[in-house]
C-alpha cells in the first residue's frame, strides 16, 4: 500500500489549498472546543479547590446584631457542621493617591490564624494580623493592586464615625469575593472598593459590637436540605433584625461565577456545531469532486486486482489527513487560547489559584467528534469510489443534463449576456450544492453577527446603566435608615446640585407557594436622577400604590401583573403585607423591586427612612465635597458613576477584544474556506469548459467573470440569509447565556451588519483572486488534450 | 485459477473460454444490445487482436474478460473456472494475478514518477517481475523517475504497458493502446508489446480499429455489432517494425 500512500500523499499536496482550508475549519472548531471545555474545567475546579481548602461556607445571613451566645443554639440546628460568626461593617475610605472617598467592607478574622474557621483568607503577599494591634488589617489583593497599595502602607477609615487609620500587613483574597464589587453595584471597581480583613476584637470594640455578630456562615454536613436550615435561621434570628438567611446560589460572588461556567458551558456547544457542520460541508463537496476526476484512477486501481476497501480506505484518507492537520493545530491553538482566556477571566475573578487545567478528555472528545464528522462528510465520496463499476469507471462522466430553465424565455434570453446565462444555468442544475454553499457562507456572515452583537449588547448596557438610568454623579449610602430631614443636611453641602433619596428594604416577596429574598426599592421618583429603564432602553412608569418587578423576578414567582404579592418585612416591626404587582419591567441586570418612597413608607408601617441619596454635584466643587464625604460618619458607602463606568470600560474592553479578534478570525477562516472551496471546485469541473472559452476568444476578463461571477452570485445571497442567521444565532446566545443576573437584549447596530459585510466580501474577494490567479495559469492546450 | 485447476484443464494450453456472452444496456429509454452471442477460445501465448468499428463491442467484451463488468447472460471460464459466477473477492483475486490491463489514455497516476506507478502493481503481486525490469523491457529504463506529465504520449503508453506486465499476468488486455498515439509511437508501443508476448508468453489480447495492426497478431477477430463476423488465423506474424498505416 506504499504506493497508494504515496499517490494519496501527492495528491494532498496538489491539493493543499483546499485541505489547508478544511483543516482550518477543524482547527477553529476544536480550538474553540477544547479552549472552552479545558476553561470551564479549569474554573470549575479552581472554585472547587479555593472553596474547599479556604473552607467557603453553605449558607450565609446577615443580622443586624445578635448575641454571641447564639452561636450555639445554631450549631445544634440538625445537619449544621460548623458555624462561623463575623462582625462586619461598609466604611468611608480616604486611600493615599485617590481624591473621591473609596469604599470598603470590613470583616472580622479570628486575632489568630489557627482559629479561622469558614471564609478563610489567603495571603498573598506579607502576613497576618497580630493579635492586639488593632490598627492592623489585611486588604484585598485587587484593591490593593488597583491603587499601587503594598504591605506597610496606611489607608484611613470612617469606622462607626469615628477616624482611625489602618496598616495594611498583608495582601488576601477570600472565595467570598471571587467577584468583587460593592453591595448594590454589577461591576467591578477595584480602586474604589475592597475588602479589609481586621481581628474580631479590635473591629467589635470599633464597632461597639461586642459579645455580638451581624454575620453568620455556616457549613453543612453532606446531604442537609439547605432549605430546611435555612427556614430555622430565618425563624431563629427574626427578634434579632435578621435579613433572610440564604445558601450559596444566592451568595453575589458565587452566583457571578457559577453564571460565567454555565455560559462557558453554552458556547462549548454552539460554536463548535457550526465548524464541524461546515467542515462535513466542505468534506462532502471536495472528496466527491476528488473521486469524479480520478474515476479512471479509481478504475485503473480496480482493474490492477486493488480491492475496494484499499481504494475506499485511500479515499477516506484525503478526509482524515486534513482532519488530523486541523486537530493538531486546533488542539495546540485551543490549549494556548485556554491558557489566555484563563488569563481574561483572571481579570476578572480573584482565585487564590487559578489553574489551568489542559485536560487530554476534551481533547480526545473534539477530535473523536471531528473524526466522525469527517466520516459523515467523506462517507458519500467514499461510497462512490467503492461502488463506482470499473468498466464504467472507464468511461467518461456522463455529461450533466441541463434542463431548460427560467431563461429560456425568449424575451429573456435576449437582454441576459451569456456569462450570466452560464452563471444561472449551472446554480440551476445543481441547486442542493448552490443552497449549501449559501449556507455555509451565511453561517460564517452569523458568527460575524453574533460576535458583533455581544458589543451592541454592552454598548446598550452602558448606555442604560450609565446614562438612562442613572444620571446622578455620586450615590451615597447612608450606615443607618436616615429620616427624612437627612435631605437639608445634604442639601446644604457645597456643590450639591440635584438629590434623590431611595429606601432600601430587605423583604421576602411571595407569591402562592413560591418566594424570593429581595430588598423592595422606594423612590421618590421614577423620572429624576434614577429612572425605570429597560433593556430595549424604554423607561418605564413606576405607578403609585402597587410594585414593579423586575420580568425575570416576576416570572420566579408566578405572578402577573394585577395579583397581589405578600410581602414579610425582615426589619423593624417585621409586617406581612399585601401589595398590587403593578407593573413588569425587562431590565438587564440582576432582579429588583420598585416602589413609590411613600407608598413604601406606607407599607413598612414606620415613619419612613432613607438608605441612599443620588446626587448631581457641582464638578468645580467636586473636590471638597469629596474631602468632606471622606470625614462624614453617616455614610457607609459611596459610588462614582463615572469612575465605575470608566473601571468596567476597560476591563469589558479588554475581554471583549480578546473574544471578538477570535471570533473574527474564525469566521474568516469559514468564509474563506467556503468561497475558495466552492471556486476551486468549479474551477476543477470546468477547467475543460472555461478553456474552450478562452480557446474560442473569450478574454480571462470574461472567464474569471463566468466562475467567479457564480461565487459572488452565491455570496450575496448569502450575506443578507447570515444576517437573518446572525440575528438568529444571537437570540440563541441571548437565552442560552440569559440569567438571574444577567439578560441581553436584542439589539444590533448598524455597524454590526457594515462590518460582517466587508469582511465578507474581502474574504471572498481574496478567495476569488487566489482561484483567479490559478485560472489564468490554466495551460490551455494541456486541458485540451486531457480527456474530461 | 491455481496450478491445480490448471492441470485439471482438458485441453491443453486452453486460457480463456467465453461462452454465448451477451451483454445489454439500457441507456435512457433504449435497449442497446453491446454483445450478442460471442464465442471465443484463447490458448497460451497466443496474440490476438480484436478489431471492429466504434460500437461493435470490442471493449465491453474486454472489460467483460479482464473482470471489470459482467455480462448479461453466457459464461467466461478462466483456466477451467468460471469467472462470470465469482464473487467480488475473486475477481479483485482474479484482476490481481492474472490480468495485466493496457487503456487507450494509459491512465496513469499523474501523482505517481514512472516507476512508482508501475511499483503500484509490484507492490500488491506475488511474484512480480522488479519494476525497473519491467520498464526496462519497454525501453523507458533511463525514465524511471518521471512524472506522467513529463513523458511523451508514446512513452506514457509504454509505462502502462510495463505496469500491466510486471506482475507476469497471464492475460494481457489492451484497449486501443495506439489510439491516442501517432504512426511512429505507435509502433514503438506495439514493440514492447510484441516484446512481451514473446519474451513472457502472455496471452495477449489487443483491441483496435487500426486494421495494419493486424498483421502482427496470431489471430484476428473481427466484431460487427456486437457478435463475430470473422476469426482469422495469420500464416506468419509480422513484426510491428513492418507495418504500416
Amino acid at each position: 500500500m506504499n504506493m497508494l500512500r504515496r499517490k494519496l500523499y501527492r495528491d494532498l499536496m496538489h491539493l493543499k489549498g483546499q485541505m489547508l482550508a478544511v483543516a482550518a475549519v477543524v482547527a477553529c472548531g476544536i480550538s474553540v472546543f477544547v479552549s472552552m471545555s479545558s476553561v470551564k474545567y479549569s474554573l470549575e475546579a479552581s472554585r472547587q479547590q479555593y472553596y474547599s481548602r479556604y473552607r467557603f461556607a453553605d449558607v450565609f445571613m446577615q443580622v443586624k446584631r445578635a448575641p454571641e451566645f447564639y452561636r450555639e443554639s445554631v450549631g445544634s440546628i440538625p445537619g449544621v457542621a460548623s458555624v462561623t460568626t463575623r462582625v462586619m461593617a461598609d466604611v468611608t475610605l480616604d486611600v493615599p493617591g485617590l481624591d473621591e472617598p473609596a469604599t470598603g467592607r470590613i470583616v472580622s478574622i479570628p486575632e489568630y490564624r489557627g482559629m479561622a474557621g469558614l471564609n478563610d483568607v489567603f495571603i498573598r503577599k506579607g502576613r497576618y494580623i497580630e493579635a492586639g494591634k488593632s490598627e492592623e488589617v489585611i486588604a484585598s489583593k485587587p484593591f490593593m493592586e488597583a491603587n499601587g497599595l503594598e504591605p506597610g502602607d496606611r489607608v484611613g477609615a470612617v469606622i462607626n464615625g469615628r477616624k482611625k487609620e489602618l496598616v495594611i500587613v498583608g495582601m488576601g483574597l477570600s472565595p467570598e469575593y471571587i467577584y468583587e464589587v460593592q453591595p448594590g453595584s454589577f461591576f467591578p471597581d477595584n480602586r474604589r472598593f475592597g475588602i479589609f480583613w481586621m481581628g474580631r476584637r479590635s473591629l467589635e470594640s470599633a464597632l461597639d459590637m461586642s459579645g455580638s455578630f451581624n454575620d453568620l456562615s455556616l457549613a453543612l454536613t453532606h446531604g442537609t436540605s439547605e432549605k430546611d436550615v435555612l427556614m430555622q435561621l430565618d425563624h431563629l434570628f427574626k427578634p434579632y433584625g435578621s435579613f433572610g438567611a440564604y445558601g450559596r446560589s444566592e451568595q453575589l460572588s458565587d452566583r457571578f461565577i457559577s453564571d460565567e461556567i454555565k455560559q462557558v458551558g453554552m458556547q462549548i456547544t454552539i460554536l463548535p456545531s457550526i465548524f464541524l457542520g461546515v467542515a462535513v460541508f466542505l468534506l462532502n463537496i471536495v472528496l466527491r469532486r476528488i473521486v469524479t476526476t480520478q474515476r479512471d484512477q479509481i478504475a485503473v486501481l480496480k482493474a490492477m486486482g486493488y480491492s475496494n476497501e484499499d481504494i475506499g480506505f485511500h479515499y477516506l484518507g484525503f478526509a482524515m489527513v486534513p482532519t488530523t492537520v486541523g486537530s493538531v493545530i486546533g488542539t495546540a491553538l485551543g490549549a494556548w487560547l485556554g491558557r489566555g482566556l484563563m488569563n481574561v477571566y483572571g481579570d476578572f475573578y480573584n482565585f487564590a489559584e487559578l489553574v489551568y487545567y489542559f485536560r487530554i478528555e476534551d481533547v480526545a472528545l473534539s477530535v473523536l467528534l471531528s473524526f466522525i464528522a469527517a466520516l459523515f462528510g467523506a462517507w458519500s465520496a467514499f461510497r462512490k469510489a467503492v461502488e463506482m463499476p470499473p468498466a464504467e469507471a472507464m468511461r467518461p462522466d456522463t455529461p450533466v443534463t441541463y434542463r431548460p430553465g427560467i431563461f429560456q424565455r425568449e424575451s429573456l434570453r435576449k437582454k441576459i449576456p451569456v456569462p450570466i446565462r452560464i452563471i444561472v444555468r449551472n446554480l440551476e442544475r445543481r441547486p442542493l450544492k448552490a443552497a449549501l454553499t449559501v449556507i455555509m457562507i451565511a453561517l460564517s456572515v452569523a458568527i460575524l453577527v453574533a460576535g458583533r452583537f455581544t458589543y451592541d449588547v454592552t454598548d446598550r448596557m452602558m448606555l442604560v446603566e450609565f446614562s438612562e438610568k442613572h444620571r446622578e454623579d455620586v450615590t451615597i449610602v447612608f450606615r443607618d435608615p436616615m429620616p427624612f430631614a437627612v435631605r437639608y443636611n445634604i442639601a446644604s453641602l457645597d456643590g450639591v446640585l440635584e438629590h434623590e433619596y431611595y429606601r432600601e428594604e430587605p423583604v421576602r416577596i411571595s407569591f402562592g407557594h413560591r418566594s424570593r429574598r429581595q430588598s423592595i426599592k422606594g423612590v421618590e421618583s421614577a423620572e429624576g436622577l434614577q429612572r425605570l429603564v429597560d433593556k430595549d432602553n424604554r423607561q418605564v412608569v413606576l405607578p403609585r400604590g402597587g410594585i414593579v418587578l423586575t420580568k425575570t423576578l416576576a416570572d420566579i414567582l408566578g405572578a402577573r401583573p394585577g395579583d397581589m404579592l405578600n410581602v414579610d418585612f425582615q426589619q423593624g416591626r417585621q409586617l406581612r403585607r399585601q401589595v398590587m404587582l403593578a407593573g413588569t419591567i425587562d431590565e438587564m441586570l440582576g432582579l429588583s423591586a420598585y416602589m413609590n418612597l411613600r407608598d413604601l413608607d406606607r407599607l413598612a408601617g414606620d415613619g419612613g427612612a432613607l438608605n441612599a441619596a443620588y446626587l448631581r454635584i457641582d464638578s468645580s466643587k467636586a473636590g471638597r465635597l469629596y474631602s468632606k464625604f471622606k470625614e462624614m460618619p453617616g455614610i457607609s458607602g459611596i459610588m462614582m458613576l463615572k469612575a465605575l463606568r470608566k473601571s468596567f470600560d476597560e476591563l469589558i474592553a479588554k475581554s471583549m477584544n480578546t473574544s471578538t479578534i477570535i471570533l473574527t478570525s474564525f469566521a474568516c477562516i469559514l468564509a474563506f474556506s467556503v468561497v475558495y472551496n466552492g471556486a476551486r471546485i468549479s474551477l476543477s469541473e470546468r477547467a475543460r469548459e472555461l478553456t474552450s472559452l478562452r480557446v474560442l476568444g473569450l478574454s480571462i476578463r470574461e472567464v474569471s467573470i463566468i466562475l467567479l461571477g457564480e461565487q459572488a452570485l452565491l455570496t450575496g445571497i448569502a450575506i443578507p440569509l447570515g444576517f437573518l442567521f446572525g440575528i438568529g444565532l444571537s437570540v440563541l446566545l441571548s437565552l442560552a447565556l440569559s440569567s438571574e443576573l444577567y439578560r441581553m437584549p436584542l439589539v444590533f447596530s448598524a455597524y454590526n451588519f457594515i462590518f460582517a459585510f466587508v469582511v465578507i466580501i474581502i474574504v471572498a474577494t481574496a478567495s476569488g483572486l487566489a482561484v483567479r490567479r490559478r485560472l489564468v495559469n490554466l495551460d490551455l492546450v494541456a486541458v485540451l488534450k486531457t480527456r474530461e | 485459477m491455481d496450478d491445480g485447476t490448471r492441470q485439471v484443464n482438458g485441453e491443453r494450453g486452453l486460457v480463456l473460454r467465453i461462452s454465448d456472452l451477451c451483454k445489454s444496456y439500457v441507456m435512457g429509454e433504449v435497449t442497446v444490445d453491446a454483445l450478442r452471442h460471442v464465442s471465443l477460445d484463447f490458448f497460451h501465448g497466443e496474440l490476438a487482436v480484436l478489431l471492429g468499428a466504434s460500437g461493435s463491442g470490442k471493449s465491453t467484451l474486454l472489460n467483460i474478460v479482464g473482470g471489470l463488468d459482467v455480462p448479461s447472460s453466457g459464461k467466461l471460464f478462466f483456466h477451467g473456472k468460471e469467472i462470470t459466477a465469482a464473487t467480488e473477492e475473486e475477481l479483485t483475486d482474479y484482476r490481481r494475478r492474472s490480468i495485466g490491463f493496457v487503456f487507450q489514455f494509459y491512465n496513469l497516476i499523474s501523482s505517481l514518477t514512472a516507476l512508482e506507478n508501475v511499483q503500484l502493481v509490484t507492490e500488491i503481486s506475488e511474484k512480480p517481475m522488479p519494476a525497473e525490469e519491467a520498464l526496462a523491457l519497454v525501453g523507458l529504463g533511463n525514465r524511471l523517475n518521471h512524472f506522467p506529465a513529463q513523458l511523451s504520449g508514446g512513452e506514457q503508453q509504454r509505462v502502462a504497458i510495463a505496469r500491466a506486465v510486471a506482475k507476469r499476468p497471464e492475460l494481457l488486455l489492451c484497449d486501443e493502446p495506439t489510439g491516442a498515439l501517432d504512426f511512429q509511437t505507435g509502433k514503438l508501443v506495439l514493440e514492447a508489446l510484441e516484446k512481451v508476448n514473446r519474451e513472457i508468453g502472455t496471452t495477449t489480447l489487443v483491441i483496435t480499429h487500426n486494421v495494419s495492426i493486424a498483421g502482427m497478431a496470431d489471430r484476428v477477430i473481427h466484431l460487427s455489432s456486437g457478435e463475430v463476423t470473422e476469426d482469422l488465423r495469420n500464416a506468419s506474424r509480422l513484426s510491428p517494425s513492418e507495418l504500416v498505416w
